[in-house]
């Protein structure tokens, strides 16, 4: 029992790869202003650049938690630098379902884990939902913020209640993509060091 | 001029409050007039610390966003430079104020306060430990990433090289070896301080609200209440 509780160096652990995660997410994101289906491609960016610090923050879990505690903050972090709460439920249920994967797999299993990165790689759709959730509302508050229509129009074509499904379902599917990118850079580097 | 110390608690809300005001578009001006007030009290606040140089930094970056948005762009604008403005001006006005009240927050809380406001509010250890180490590694992220940079600059390894995935992989491994190493030494010295033990933790800093702690809290309730007025009520 007393070794399935988390301990001091777990939560540092979840801290430092929570800011990796949002670095690399912070890094991504500005490119979106570049041209808005950018900002459709962060499903496929973001989960192809994140896995790496992600599997060897998936070679540190052992106890059910850390996933859960590390979407928790990433949900924080989103609100604060103004994304909203709207994804909130979302990011903190993706990383709840991961963990459980995870745990299914003992924090062992390389298919479990596999399955459980793509799982997590949900919450970057969460990025999308002030987005669909008020359309209409956006759109013209975008227009007013002084977006040109063209940014608008192409921002709508590429993310509505139609591609929602779409996106999500590329974010398993890079996520999962993602996984094995991501083990092979880790076994490349940190396995062969003697780190993990 | 006299220093004010704001509780870490105040700066949470004022976080909170600020997060708030910018999710939602400004339109009409009165909702821009309290986006700007905002924006300007945590630049204030930086000044008042002694840090005039960033907080000058900021003041100029946010208003050329600012004068940029009202003046040159319109809906009807095309083109690739206007895009690029868009971008440019989009994240700054829109991200702005949350990014200066977060850099406010962060270089001016010591952790031990942060921890000890954390405990004070009741926050599962699990929460508050991790926030602790998120919020104290933003600086040290910057400063390896700026060092593995230049190491690979003399490498010849940049963005001209044209390379992404090497380019991404020779900067992303390297920062993670670092943080990794850095995690360790960290988690010792927490462990050093006793921050694993089942007992309640004392602190040395005593919390206190005072008089500008309730004035944030008015000034940001306000600012907040009037956005949302302004925004749904009328």
């Amino acid at each position: 029992m007393n070794d399935n509780k988390l301990k001091v160096k777990d939560f540092i652990t979840i801290g430092i790869f929570t800011a990796l995660i949002f670095v690399v997410e912070f890094a991504c994101g500005m490119l979106g202003f570049i041209h808005p289906y950018i900002v459709a491609a962060y499903v496929v960016l973001i989960p192809l650049v994140g896995s790496i610090p992600m599997m060897l923050f998936y070679t540190k879990v052992t106890k059910f938690g850390m996933i859960t505690i590390m979407s928790i903050l990433i949900a924080i972090i989103m609100f604060v630098t103004g994304m909203g709460w709207l994804g909130a439920p979302l990011i903190i249920a993706a990383g709840f379902i991961a963990d459980l994967i995870a745990k299914k797999g003992g924090y062992k299993s390389f298919k479990m884990t596999v399955l459980s990165h793509g799982v997590f790689c949900l919450w970057i759709c969460a990025n999308y939902f002030p987005v669909i959730v008020t359309a209409e509302d956006y759109r013209k508050s975008l227009l007013d913020g002084g977006y040109s229509a063209e940014y608008c129009d192409a921002l709508f074509r590429a993310i509505n209640v139609k591609t929602i499904a779409i996106l999500l379902i590329l974010c398993f599917v890079f996520g999962v993509i993602g996984a094995f990118v991501g083990k092979a850079v880790v076994r490349k580097h940190f396995e062969k060091a003697g780190i993990v | 001029m006299i220093k004010i110390h704001l509780d870490p608690r105040t700066k949470l809300f004022m976080i909170f409050a600020v997060s708030f005001i910018v999710m939602v578009n400004a339109v009409s001006p009165t909702e821009w007039a309290v986006r700007i007030i905002v924006t300007l009290i945590p630049v204030f606040l930086l000044a008042n610390e002694g840090r005039y140089v960033s907080a000058l930094r900021f003041l100029l970056c946010y208003g050329a966003a600012l004068v940029l948005l009202k003046y040159c762009i319109s809906a009807e604008s095309t083109g690739v430079i206007s895009a690029l403005l868009v971008g440019y001006c989009g994240i700054v006005a829109q991200f702005m104020p949350a990014m200066i009240m977060a850099w406010y927050v962060i270089h001016t809380t010591k952790i031990g306060e942060f921890m000890s406001a954390m405990q004070k509010m009741h926050i599962p250890d699990g929460i508050s430990v991790s926030l602790a180490v998120v919020m104290r590694f933003f600086p040290t992220i910057k400063e390896e990433y700026l060092s593995i940079n230049d190491a690979m600059k003399m490498r010849g390894i940049s963005l001209a090289g044209g390379r992404i995935a090497k380019m991404i992989e020779y900067r992303l491994v390297p920062l993670m070896f670092s943080c990794l190493n850095i995690g360790e030494e960290l988690s010792a010295a927490a462990v050093t301080r006793g921050l694993g033990a089942p007992v309640r933790r004392t602190s040395p800093v005593q919390l206190k609200l005072n008089a500008a702690d309730w004035l944030m809290f008015v000034i940001f309730a306000a600012s907040m209440f009037l956005f949302v007025y302004s925004k749904y009520f009328r």
